[in-house]
């Protein structure tokens, strides 16, 4: 095992199984995350991604084989020690009435703090600096019940960066936002990444993972079926087998990362 | 939040007092205040108001208090677990059960145990059977609520079948099991609930913390560091024991273990699960549902389970009516 201090943890999954009620989701999965680089997981509904997520945040036990975080199995490490190492922003989630952004980013610090410890000064730091990052520090008193869905998620995702984590994993973290929150969101990731924190996330949108991720993992019926830069993984056939849709394929003048355009669903099952 | 919590929580004791104070004085023999205060401070008393107070409000005072701080207590403890505000020990089928228990031990049907004992037993084996017929808690705790629901209409059912059966003056010995009464206490069992609720109250505030998180969802408190799981079996099994040794007290007194940690709420800072002050708003309810009890129709008694019924359906409407549904506690 290697450092658990180490700059660059590692997580990775070796022949990953995971399964639902005894329904095998994911098959054999051996992956690691680049270590520094935001990675996408894509694929159709129920193609295991989600699943693969909270596999590899230690939600949902692996059926078999194994999830790895610094080379050591996770589940045989105390779960207060992976926190300090790895973050997640679920879903599934919600606040109290009246809880404020400042309360909800300050729950990021859980895994540092003890029982009946006041905050220390080095929570505080930690709240504000995360506060600032997401821009936040304006809405830091207003409950999180009176704030727009992206800003409610740039709280939520504050909450993961609190937590000081050199890991961090996201599930859908743009689903149900507009296209100008969505935006907010992609940026406000791809500022932690310049940070030099390795992310994954799980993306329904294609083209945004196109835009904003290093690296894709593209998931079909519980097991990956590409991986690389979004240039090397997206192709028509990928798209076709993926979602059975027939596009075109530009190169964004801007970024140089696919532009899916023309898109139709394919005639031909 | 850290001063807000002591603030809440030093008002609701200051409370507490007021209610024993209100409880101690009031009666068909009424006590001047600043007399009973005098009595508790120097022991001055005469002999009659020696008699009322310490030997017959004060006993009664202290059961009101201490059952009303467990039922509340474990009401917000399984309101927070199961992240649903009905999910509270009566509503769930484990005061039910507990009285069937105890019921059983008195018209005979039962082991040779007695009621308080019995009705342990019998909160633990609902919210053993719950779980088993669940299968899991679930995400919201549904399944081991309807489980529960279940559960207690059974026992409610067995309840009244038992009292059916049996001779009338049996049926009158167990009647205070099934209203919830401050009446028919028994000593030993007010300081098995004494001793209980302070372990008890020390060990939900020990998973305090953890359960701060866990309002934000499962899957947020496995993130931050925490066992989801694990915080469920100790929370439940502290929520039954309380229940339990405060059923064995007073029967199955509804309703304050629905308010208590709701008043609580109202009160409290959001991001902490107000624990003590449940417990503390619990005691208010008891002692004041109780002295309404014993003051309306003097000298008469209405059993304090009838009371909280009475009182509390109309609040539990209202919460119900103004709420959105489906909102985190």
């Amino acid at each position: 095992m290697t450092d658990a201090n180490s700059a660059n943890p590692t997580l990775a999954t070796r022949n990953l199984r995971m399964a639902h009620d005894h329904h095998t989701v994911i098959e054999d999965l051996s992956l690691t995350l680049s270590p520094g680089r935001v990675t996408a997981i894509v694929g159709p509904n129920g193609c295991g991604k989600s699943t693969l997520l909270h596999g590899l945040a230690r939600v949902h036990h692996p059926a078999g084989g194994s999830v790895l975080l610094d080379g050591g199995d996770i589940h045989r490490q105390p779960s207060r020690e992976v926190a300090r190492r790895l973050a997640l922003l679920p879903q599934d989630k919600d606040a109290p009435q009246g809880l404020t952004v400042r309360d909800l980013v300050g729950f990021g610090r859980h895994p540092h703090q003890d029982w009946f410890r006041p905050p220390s000064p080095e929570d505080r730091a930690a709240v504000d600096s995360a506060l600032g990052a997401a821009r936040l520090e304006e809405l830091a008193e207003r409950p999180l019940d009176t704030l727009s869905g992206g800003q409610r998620q740039r709280a939520w995702i504050a909450m993961s960066m609190a937590q000081h984590t050199p890991l961090l994993l996201l599930d859908e973290p743009t689903t149900a936002l507009d296209l100008g929150h969505q935006i907010e969101v992609f940026e406000l990731i791809r500022q932690l990444a310049a940070t030099g924190r390795t992310i994954a996330m799980v993306i329904h949108d294609l083209p945004s993972a196109c835009r904003y991720a290093d690296h894709l993992i593209a998931m079909k019926e519980g097991a990956i079926i590409s991986a690389g830069t979004p240039g090397e993984v997206v192709t028509r056939a990928l798209v076709r087998d993926l979602y059975g849709v027939e596009c075109d394929l530009l190169e964004d003048p801007a970024t140089g990362s696919p532009l899916l355009i023309n898109m139709r669903r394919s005639t031909d099952p | 939040m850290q001063r807000r919590t002591v603030l809440v929580n030093t008002a609701l004791a200051l409370g507490v007092a007021v209610a024993a104070l209100a409880a101690l004085s009031l009666g068909t023999i009424p006590l001047h205040p600043v007399g009973v205060l005098r009595a508790f401070t120097t022991g001055e008393a005469s002999q009659q108001m020696a008699l009322i107070l310490f030997e017959l409000r004060l006993p009664r005072v202290m059961a009101g208090a201490l059952t009303g701080a467990a039922f509340a207590l474990a009401g917000c403890l399984m309101q927070t677990l199961a992240r649903n505000r009905l999910a509270t020990p009566g509503i769930i089928g484990i005061d039910n059960a507990a009285t069937a228990f105890a019921v059983a031990s008195i018209t005979g049907v039962g082991i040779g145990l007695a009621p308080p004992a019995m009705a342990l037993v019998g909160a633990a084996t609902a919210a053993a059977l719950a779980f088993a017929l669940a299968g899991r808690t679930g995400t919201r705790g549904y399944p081991f609520i309807m489980a529960g629901v279940g559960i207690g209409a059974i026992a409610g059912a067995i309840t009244q079948l038992m009292l059916t059966r049996v001779a009338i003056d049996a049926a009158n010995a167990a009647y205070p099991w099934t209203v919830g009464s401050l009446n028919s206490r028994e000593a030993m069992a007010t300081h098995l609930l004494a001793g209980g609720l302070a372990l008890c109250w020390l060990a939900a505030l020990g998973i305090g913390r953890h359960l701060n998180v866990l309002r934000l969802s499962e899957t947020v408190a496995t993130g931050l560091g925490t066992h989801p799981g694990r915080l469920r079996l100790a929370g439940l099994g502290i929520a039954i024991l309380l229940t339990g040794l405060a059923v064995a007290v007073a029967g199955p007194v509804g309703f304050v273990a629905l308010l208590g940690p709701e008043m609580a709420r109202s009160v409290s800072h959001p991001a902490r699960v107000p624990l003590t002050a449940s417990a503390l708003a619990g005691a208010i309810l008891m002692l004041l549902a109780d002295l309404a009890g014993r003051m309306i129709l003097a000298p008469l008694e209405v059993p304090v389970g009838i009371v909280t019924a009475i009182a509390g359906s109309p609040w539990l409407l209202w919460i119900l009516l103004r709420q959105t549904p489906g909102r985190a506690l």
